[in-house]
Parts: structure tokens; sequence; C-alpha cells
């Protein structure tokens, strides 16, 4: 699971080259290869009554987004990267998706979705329709200034999510290979309120003992990879109580692995992944599960 | 038939535009839609002259650039290079890849930037394969 091929999807209104430079960190581990990708939603150019298809529009937005590509472009090769470059007219998840199987890109790296609640029940989210699409992480980023300890390296102190998925088990293979970037890690599990609810001082303590136990195996493994790594544990609200760790271990990415497989539940219901992703002012890695 | 040249470029458009300019001018034109797609064309078609792009999907024109001029089997193809990346961006990269150990490849002959005039681009053919 290295990261060789990043695909960067930007709008350009909160994803700019200050993004990438903070990723360029990912040259330790493998990058070498970013490819562009600016989706002009259909809807901006698309048929309309006593106008038609709006070429001269779809133009003039894919010659702007060229220009700005050309630019980033051109620092990237100047430092010895490989870039490439797509601008598509259509809907963004399924662009991307076509995008990142023809380039087999290993990481995408999306901004926060601007859809509205009333879009979000009815297309769902971009990034919930994008893990369902695509079989790499997919990173959520926040700009520098909405996060306040990413400070331009990102993946330096993350913060692991886990509830035990396989997605989230996997996550820690990922990580493990980003090990040249890490100075240290922290592991999270939020325990349902309902599983102390009721019980007596002391079976709440042991729930808290053996999450921790559990938790600290894990950390053993960051551990043999000479990675510093810590336990913690939460109770209550998953997504508030991830974001709350996330501050008070002044985290500079939250990962989290995501099912991705109920997109119609998550429609209805919301899902943590997905919440963490478009609320939580911190950059977010969704690592999807294995292929079957 | 004229001498074969391949344009390496993702936009059809500019594909459209070098081929009119080639069958004005009695070559005969082939296209290739990225560097992957264009380093097999150039080992099955065997043009006479490359025009590359240098930013395409899939693998750059650097990158392509770089294997036909470290690749004895393609020494004899001619290349010009037709992109909106600067040439001096172009040169900085492969002096990059050659600062991390890549073999040290020549600066290309001929480099347009784009857009690029169709007599400018006719002439430059001309002095390249005749």
């Amino acid at each position: 699971m290295k990261i060789k091929k990043l695909m960067f999807v930007t709008k350009f209104e909160n994803l700019g080259y200050d993004a990438i430079q903070s990723l360029l960190s990912l040259r330790k581990a493998s990058l070498e290869h970013i490819v562009f990708m600016n989706v002009i939603e259909r809807d901006r150019v698309a048929m309309q009554r006593g106008v038609g298809y709006k070429k001269e529009e779809a133009v003039r937005l894919k010659e702007a987004a060229n220009i700005r590509f050309i630019d980033w472009a051109e620092r990237l090769f100047e430092q010895g990267m490989e870039v490439g470059v797509y601008i598509q007219v259509g809907s963004l998840a399924a662009e991307v998706a076509k995008a990142v199987r023809k380039e087999e890109a290993d990481l995408v790296v999306i901004g926060r979705s601007h859809k509205s609640a009333m879009e979000q029940f009815y297309s769902g989210s971009t990034v919930t329709e994008l893990i369902r699409r695509v079989s790499a992480p997919v990173l959520v980023y926040k700009p520098i200034p909405e996060s306040p300890f990413a400070m331009g390296k990102p993946f330096e102190r993350p913060l692991l999510a886990t509830d035990w998925s396989p997605a989230s088990l996997r996550a820690i293979d990922y990580l493990i290979n980003l090990k040249a970037l890490i100075q240290d890690i922290r592991l999270v599990h939020v325990a349902d309120q309902k599983d102390i609810e009721g019980s007596s001082a002391m079976q709440a303590q042991k729930t808290r003992k053996d999450t921790k136990s559990r938790l600290e195996d894990l950390c053993a493994r960051f551990q043999a990879e000479g990675i510093a790594a810590r336990a913690h544990v939460y109770v209550g609200n998953p997504a508030s109580e991830i974001d709350k760790a996330a501050r008070e271990c002044q985290a500079t990415i939250v990962v989290m692995g995501t099912s991705a497989k109920m997109g119609w539940v998550e429609r209805f219901m919301g899902s943590t992944p997905q919440e963490i992703a478009e609320k939580s002012l911190f950059p977010t890695l969704l690592i999807p599960p294995a292929m079957q | 038939m004229g001498k074969k040249v391949l344009t390496v470029d993702d936009d059809p458009d500019v594909r459209l535009f070098t081929t009119t300019v080639l069958e004005e001018h009695g070559y005969t034109p082939v296209e290739a839609g990225n560097g992957e797609e264009g380093l097999q064309m150039i080992t099955s078609e065997n043009p006479d002259l490359v025009i590359l792009d240098v930013l395409m999907p899939r693998q750059s024109g650097i990158r392509l650039y770089r294997e036909l001029k470290t690749s004895k089997a393609f020494a004899g193809v001619k290349i010009i290079i037709l992109s909106g990346i600067a040439k001096k961006t172009f040169l900085r990269s492969q002096q990059a890849l050659t600062e991390f150990g890549e073999s040290p490849v020549p600066e290309p002959d001929f480099y347009l930037e784009k857009p690029v005039d169709a007599d400018v681009l006719a002439e430059t053919i001309r002095k390249a394969i005749g």
C-alpha cells in the first residue's frame, strides 16, 4: 500500500497549491506522481431552454482550469515529480472514480463537500459517493488555517480511530507504510455509552481496561516499526469524541476505516467517517476495506 | 505516402490541428492520447517524427522523452516538443531527474510553446525531417 501516485481533485475554491506543498512530504513515502483533476459539474454547462449546451462556457472553464494546472505542474516538474492532468465535464464522483481506475492512483485527495443538507439527502455526500466507487483511500483535506495543528505536515501526528472493523485494521498497515513521516500516533476507540450505562463502576472500568488493552496490542505493532504510539479510550458519540480526541492529542490528521457498503443507510442516518470528513476541522483520511 | 509523424497529445483539438497541418504538407499523421499510448505507437508505427506534448494523463511527455532518448531502439526518431509547459521548466525537470540518479538526456532539438502558428509548426517539421 505505498503511495506512489496521488490524485488531487480540486475546484480551486479551498484546495490550492499550498495543499499540494504540504502533501509533498509524501515523497519520503514513495510519492512520485501527482495527477490533477478538475470536474466541471454538468449543471454549469448543461442544456438549458433557449440556450442549449453552453459550449463556450465549458471551453472557458476548461481553459481556466488548465492555466492553473500548468502553473502548478511547472513547479512540480521542476522538482523532478511526474504530473498529469484531467479536466472533465460531468458528475464529480463518477468522473473521479473513472480517472482513479485509469490512473491506478494510490490516494485521492479532495476538499470538503459543499453540498447542502438537502442535496446530500438526495444524492449523498461526495465523500460517501467516492468511497463507494473507488478502492483507493480518500483524504479529505482541510486548508491549514482551518486545521490548527497541521502546520504543513499532515502525517506527523495521526490519530487513528478504530472500531475494530476490517477497514480500520487495514488502516494500520497503511500508516505503517508512512512511518518515515510519522512522529507519533494516537489510537482511539470510542466506547458506546450503552456499554457502561447501568453497569457498576467496576464493570465500567473493566470495559475501559479491556478496550485499552486491545488498543495497546495495536500500539505494539506501530512500536515494533519504531513509531511511538499511545492508546486512548473515549465514551459517547463517536464523531464528536473523535474530534475531541484529535484536539486533545493535537493530531494533524484523523484516520478511519470505512465500510461504504450501506450508502442508503448513511443517507438517512449519517455515518461517523462522513461526519468527521464533512464537519471536523482536521484533515481526514478514509481507508476503504480491501477489495473482495 | 509521406513521412510518418506521430502526435502524442491528450487534447483532441491539438491532435486535429497538427493532423491538418501534416496532411496539408504531405505527411502521414498518426495519433496517441497519452505517453503510454505514444510509446506503443512509436514501437508499432515506427514514425519519422514525434510531436510530443508534456502534460498528459498516464505518462507525461517528460518521461516519454526520457525513454526515447535513453533507448538505442528509438535513437533515429526526431522529436518536437509542443506544450503549454515552458521550455525552461522542461529542462529543469530533466535536470532534476538526472540529479536523482537517472541518466542525463540531451536537450530537445525543437521546442514550441502552445499556442503555435500553423506556419511555424510546418516550418519546424520541415527542419526536423525535411
